[in-house]
């Protein structure tokens, strides 16, 4: 029972620690994205064409990343996991 | 009967046009509903970290819509050909070398800068600076042309950066002499320098 507290208090720690890194994660990419986003203005009204598509593609690769953190990228319970896997938290 | 009381209560200072507290009067009036239906405002002006999440995911993707639609806009304005008129520069005929002349090509509201070198030919720019659009003047000394806002100057002959924060050359506009009169023919926007 003891064990099963301190194994269920780890396991929330952890958990909070995912979100906590999760969220650094969200926020340093938007800002990244903020960066590609006044490159691409200042690009367009410089008629500097040939760096549009690059950061177009940065851009959209920043997106996809933060989609798949929101999406898949999420802390699993040690109990039950998205497959459906029971641990063993006893150990 | 307390909270069918307070109702009443609250009811009759409506009637009589009282003012009411939204955190006390309205919350103690409507306390049976609040026992069958919750409702806690401190907590709904909290953001969760899912919310919060959720939030940065659709930041993220009006940004990613924002950079799109920007160089999809400057890719679909750059494909445009603009057939440009020509058009006589009033007093060029008499400017003396080594001087400037400000004139408007291809619009009124597109200020342009005509030099006439020492050697009597003439040059033509858009005096929009390329760093950050404060108009650039003709130094007769230097022989250049140079924008004050940032110390930035340009070639007199080509256009092309000297030193300074411009990124690129000053948009050129091709003149042509007939019959002794200067005409301006078309503009050139420049593409950046030193690999910017």
């Amino acid at each position: 029972m003891k064990t099963s507290s301190i194994t269920d208090r780890r396991s929330k720690a952890g958990q909070a620690a995912v979100w906590q890194a999760r969220l650094i994660m969200l926020v340093m990419i938007n800002i990244a994205q903020l960066w590609i986003l006044a490159a691409t203005v200042d690009a367009a009204l410089a008629s500097h064409y040939s760096v549009l598509l690059p950061l177009v593609v940065a851009s959209g690769i920043c997106f996809l990343i933060t989609l798949s953190i929101v999406k898949w990228w999420r802390p699993t319970s040690r109990k039950k996991t998205s497959t459906g896997y029971v641990r063993d938290t006893n150990r | 009967m307390s909270s069918n009381k307070h109702l009443s209560e609250t009811i009759k200072r409506v009637v009589a046009d009282e003012a009411l507290s939204d955190e006390s009067d309205v919350r103690a009036a409507t306390e049976p509903f609040q026992a069958e239906f919750p409702y806690e405002r401190d907590e709904e002006a909290q953001v969760t970290r899912r919310e919060f999440c959720n939030f940065l995911g659709l930041t993220s993707a009006a940004l990613f819509l924002g950079a799109t639609g920007f160089a999809a806009k400057a890719a679909f304005d750059a494909r445009e050909s603009v057939t440009l008129p020509t058009a006589h520069i009033e007093g060029a005929e008499a400017l003396a070398p080594n001087s400037s002349l400000n004139f408007s090509y291809p619009t009124e509201r597109d200020s342009a800068i005509l030099i006439r070198a020492a050697d009597g030919s003439y040059h033509a720019y858009g005096q929009k600076c390329t760093h950050l659009s404060c108009p650039v003047y003709y130094s007769r000394d230097h022989r250049r042309l140079e924008c004050p806002c940032h110390e930035g100057a340009f070639d007199a002959m080509t256009g092309n950066v000297l030193y300074g924060p411009p990124p690129r050359a000053l948009d050129v506009i091709e003149v042509e002499t007939r019959d002794g009169q200067v005409w301006a023919i078309g503009r050139n926007a420049s593409t950046p320098q030193n690999g910017d």
